[in-house]
């Protein structure tokens, strides 16, 4: 291991930051996944569908859950119409994935207010995109305490569930090399 | 003294937006998740958040400025997922998405803005440096 770091830098460079978070991302993608899946297909919004799901099969490999989800809706739809409704309340959190964490123009004004050349301009395609990654720097820093919280959980800490600054505090660092 | 209030301000008050908009989604995550958010831990996230995008608007300044544009366009933006595999391959994904958006309001023709080397290339024949990194990408 030591002379294979020490001669391929490049490589090194990239295990060390993106492996680690692995195993913290597996547990912290399960969720999101399973919350993922139904939020873009309610809403039947087919550009949220569309650019969530290889994320997904990305990020977590949840291809069941989703497809568990797929059947259970339809049979639900198919066969008992009191249900249907009953799931859509269960996951209020569709809109999220439709509408942006950070509103469009706000993003945009909090990048143009941080350009050092005020002549500097952005396209829109490359806002859209900005935008993405926005919202999955904020989902996932979201994800992640919420794992940090359960483990100090575990170790006997307060468990009143809320999200602590402290959480925070912990994964910042390393969430801040994966961005 | 006057203008550097302001600016201070405009910052206040940009990450007040910011928080709002955090604090909305946080709570929405935490209600799906039985969970619960102390104000300071949205707080905290904000000035993350806002520190991250300050970072990014720079660091896509200086991309784009470093390929001699003064104007930030997709590449630049890519560049932002290059030390994440995982980021870097939905980026990719959401690009495909929003070209292919684009292309099809422009009646099929590649977007105008991202890749005029491209369409352009293409009329004329191969070319060979351009029209390979673009059609990966």
């Amino acid at each position: 291991m030591p002379p294979k770091n020490a001669t391929a830098n490049a490589a090194r460079r990239k295990g060390p930051q993106f492996n680690p978070p692995r195993p913290v991302n597996a547990p912290s993608q399960g969720p999101a996944a399973t919350k993922r899946a139904p939020a873009a297909k309610k809403p039947n919004a087919p550009a949220a569908k569309a650019g969530l799901q290889p994320a997904i099969e990305i990020l977590a490999s949840s291809d069941e859950e989703e497809e568990e989800d797929d059947f259970g809706q339809d049979v639900d739809s198919d066969d008992l119409m009191d249900e249907a409704p009953a799931r859509n309340d269960a996951a209020p959190a569709t809109p999220e994935l439709a509408e942006p964490v950070v509103p469009r123009p706000l993003l945009a004004r909090l990048l143009l207010e941080n350009f050092d050349d005020p002549d500097m301009q952005i396209q829109t395609g490359a806002m859209k995109l900005v935008g993405k990654y926005v919202d999955i720097f904020v989902t996932e820093a979201f994800l992640r305490s919420k794992d940090e919280r359960k483990a100090s959980a575990k170790e006997g800490g307060i468990v009143d569930g809320f999200l602590q600054v402290e959480d925070l505090e912990k994964l910042a660092p390393q969430l801040v090399l994966d961005f | 003294m006057a203008s550097n209030n302001a600016a201070v301000e405009r910052e206040e008050r940009l990450k007040s937006a910011l928080w709002y908009s955090i604090g909305q989604f946080v709570d929405e995550k935490s209600l799906d998740s039985d969970l619960n958010a102390t104000p300071q831990f949205i707080g905290a996230l904000t000035e993350l958040v806002y520190t991250q995008i300050a970072n990014t608007a720079r660091d896509l300044e200086v991309f784009s400025k470093h390929a001699g544009r003064k104007t930030i366009n997709t590449d630049d933006v890519m560049l932002l997922g290059r030390r994440n595999e995982g980021l870097d391959r939905i980026l990719e994904k959401e690009l495909e998405e929003i070209r292919s958006a684009e292309g099809r309001r422009a009646d099929g023709q590649p977007v105008a803005r991202a890749q005029p080397a491209v369409a352009a290339g293409k009329k004329r024949g191969r070319p060979v440096g351009n029209g390979k990194a673009k059609a990966k990408a």
